[in-house]
């Protein structure tokens, strides 16, 4: 296939026989790049599981226990959450997904979802996430820019997210360049602030 | 033999220089080119994966979350790499997701395939390299990276090499060159002149040459060494063979002066005894003549038959001892040469022997003229020796032939006196020329010997030489040739 491919000009028949040369590797690839049109949840749930691998997490968190990725209130992924996770580990910890009400019950979550559902009780919720040192993450607007680590906006029909240095740095959360990188817009301010 | 040209070998030697040099030259830029070649492909092909590598790996992100724009920024970096030609993300599902395509580039390589294990592959085309490498996080393929670079380099590379070949070879054929001229003064000229030696020598036979040795002591040098040792050795038997030739030559001239100062003192001898002898032989002749004269009366018949016996006797003897001056006068008299008619004398002695014996019944057949380039005296006495010698050995025959001549054999004139008397046996014809030896008995035909030793002596002052043929009753001649009278002139006269 590749001596065609050779003997075949152009970028755009290149293309197709590259992926007519990929063809038979595509069941192994991941669920989302399977799919020609990743719904908005699943473009979201798999962005949740990637932050995860972005952030250089406390040691004394690390131990044995699973990697839980919280939902605080409203839950809007369902059992997709679940199944992208499936099988996941971020630095050899299992991955969980836990359903909370409050913030309070997820004092041991790596990641807290904040579902829309809980905007008015945004700041205390930041404060104890801040204290319990968990990456926020949230669908409500203004997010990051409200004292949120990475909060998702809609760009161009595409799912980007802007990020809150600050209050990455108050949760003594530490993010790669590579994440600051794709985001689509940067703060730097604490909370409360 | 054709000359060898003092520059072939010299000329071989240099072609050789410069063919061995060259073709090694040739042979290691070759060499070193093809290293290079796969050295710089090796080296290529390791920078396009670790620039495939730093790229995947700021890719990660921009793949996870979709974001082309950023994994479009981390391409950019390349238009630092001016030997990228272009270079993209793809998605794992091969979709493109960035590109970046330096301005002016067009290519159309086509990017290999990977199979499930790889994780980057390349390929060489002619104008062009490719690599692809998969981007992978934590065992998940998450996409591919791929690399155009073009291979400008690679021919700037070969039109370097080119030059540099160029010049080092025309550096190095120089090199040769002067090497091979130093080596043409160590092996070529040394030939050149052993050959030039040996050519001289076999054309002028002059041993005394000797080639000069040059400072190496190499095989020309033992070459030259024994081609010396041979000429010293030839000239050394030259010089030997000269003097052996020498020493003998002196040998000889000195035993022929002993011998010619031998031979006058027994002709000196020889001559004052025969001289001597005849005081004696006189007075015999003498007395013996007075007493049959005036005793005659006194004796009887036996005593005179005595008496003339020894008259008879004195005068043999007497006659003896003429011919015995007559030998040594010829061998030490000086001689006048000029033109005579050897004819004349013959015809003068032939008459004379008529009128001395008008009986006998002889034909003398002679030319009117035959030449002769000799001393009178001397010729005289050699036709009055061989034709009395005729008339005598054919006084037994009643009727008797006698002729006098020339003929011409082996290229000189050849004069002759043939009788037809009794001629002599020829295996003692060798003996007839030396004095004393007679093949006849004094009382068959008188005569003591000397007269053909006479003619001998004679004949050989001349320059020629005498023999004779002849059988026992059927006549015999005799020969005698005389030097003629350039050769004469031109050999010194004794």
């Amino acid at each position: 296939m590749a001596a065609i491919g050779s003997r075949l000009g152009g970028m755009r028949s290149l293309a197709w026989l590259s992926i007519a040369a990929l063809a038979p590797f595509l069941p192994f690839l991941p669920l989302s790049a399977q799919q020609q049109h990743p719904t908005e949840s699943q473009v979201k749930a798999a962005y949740l599981y990637n932050f995860g691998k972005f952030v250089r997490w406390q040691s004394d968190r690390a131990g044995n226990s699973d990697f839980l990725i919280c939902v605080l209130g409203k839950d809007p992924f369902g059992a997709l959450l679940d199944a992208t996770v499936e099988g996941e580990s971020i630095d050899g910890r299992k991955l969980t997904v836990r359903r909370i009400a409050k913030v309070q019950d997820g004092s041991s979550c790596s990641i807290l979802y904040i579902s829309s559902s809980e905007e008015s009780q945004l700041p205390s919720i930041l404060s104890a996430a801040q204290h319990f040192g968990e990456l926020t993450v949230s669908d409500i607007p203004r997010f990051a820019e409200r004292g949120g680590v990475i909060g998702f906006v809609v760009q161009q029909d595409k799912i980007r997210f802007e990020v809150n240095r600050g209050a990455a740095g108050q949760s003594h959360l530490a993010l790669s360049s590579e994440l600051l990188k794709v985001a689509s817009k940067l703060y730097n301010k604490a909370v409360g602030q | 033999m054709a000359a060898p040209t003092k520059s072939s070998i010299s000329t071989k030697l240099t072609m050789m220089n410069m063919l061995v040099s060259g073709a090694a030259l040739l042979l290691a830029c070759a060499g070193f080119f093809a290293y290079d070649q796969i050295t710089f492909r090796q080296n290529l092909a390791n920078s396009l994966s670790a620039q495939a590598q730093i790229i995947g790996s700021n890719s990660i992100s921009a793949l996870l979350f979709s974001d082309p724009q950023a994994a479009s920024d981390t391409l950019s970096a390349l238009k630092n790499s001016p030997n990228i030609a272009s270079a993209g993300i793809l998605t794992a599902d091969a979709r493109s997701f960035a590109e970046y395509t330096r301005p002016g580039a067009d290519e159309s390589l086509a990017i290999p395939s990977l199979s499930n294990d790889q994780v980057e592959d390349y390929r060489f085309g002619r104008t062009h390299a490719v690599l692809i490498r998969r981007i992978q996080s934590d065992g998940k393929l998450l996409g591919f990276v791929y690399i155009r670079a073009n291979l400008h380099e690679i021919d700037e590379r070969l039109w370097r090499y080119a030059l540099i070949s160029v010049v080092v070879l025309m550096v190095s054929l120089m090199f040769a060159l002067i090497v091979s001229a130093k080596f043409r003064q160590s092996v070529a000229d040394p030939i050149v002149a052993l050959a030039d030696t040996a050519r001289q020598i076999s054309r002028d036979k002059d041993y005394r040459v000797r080639v000069a040795v040059g400072g190496e002591r190499d095989e020309l040098a033992t070459l030259i060494d024994s081609f010396n040792e041979m000429l010293r050795e030839i000239q050394q038997r030259d010089s030997e063979l000269q003097k052996a030739h020498n020493e003998l030559e002196q040998r000889v001239a000195q035993r022929t002066q002993d011998l010619l100062v031998a031979n006058r003192e027994l002709e000196a001898f020889s001559y004052s005894v025969s001289h001597d002898l005849r005081g004696p032989l006189d007075a015999i002749n003498g007395f013996s003549y007075l007493l049959l004269k005036n005793y005659a009366g006194q004796l009887d018949s036996n005593g005179k038959d005595s008496l003339q016996n020894i008259r008879a006797a004195a005068r043999r003897m007497s006659e003896l001892i003429d011919d015995l001056l007559n030998l040594s006068r010829v061998t030490t008299s000086t001689m006048h040469r000029e033109e005579i008619d050897l004819s004349a004398f013959a015809r003068s002695i032939m008459e004379e022997l008529c009128r001395e014996a008008p009986e006998r019944k002889v034909d003398f057949i002679t030319p009117l003229r035959v030449e002769a380039y000799a001393d009178v005296r001397l010729l005289r006495i050699v036709m009055e020796n061989l034709l009395r010698n005729a008339w005598k050995y054919t006084s037994h025959h009643e009727h008797a032939r006698i002729e006098f001549g020339e003929e011409y054999g082996g290229g000189r004139k050849v004069y002759f006196v043939r009788d037809d008397g009794s001629g002599f046996d020829p295996r003692s014809a060798d003996r007839l020329f030396q004095p004393f030896q007679r093949l006849h008995s004094a009382v068959e035909f008188p005569g003591n010997g000397i007269g053909l030793a006479t003619v001998g002596r004679i004949v050989q002052r001349h320059g020629g030489e005498a023999w004779a043929e002849g059988s026992v009753e059927k006549g015999a001649t005799f020969y005698f040739t005389l030097e003629s009278r350039q050769s004469g002139r031109q050999s010194r006269t004794s």
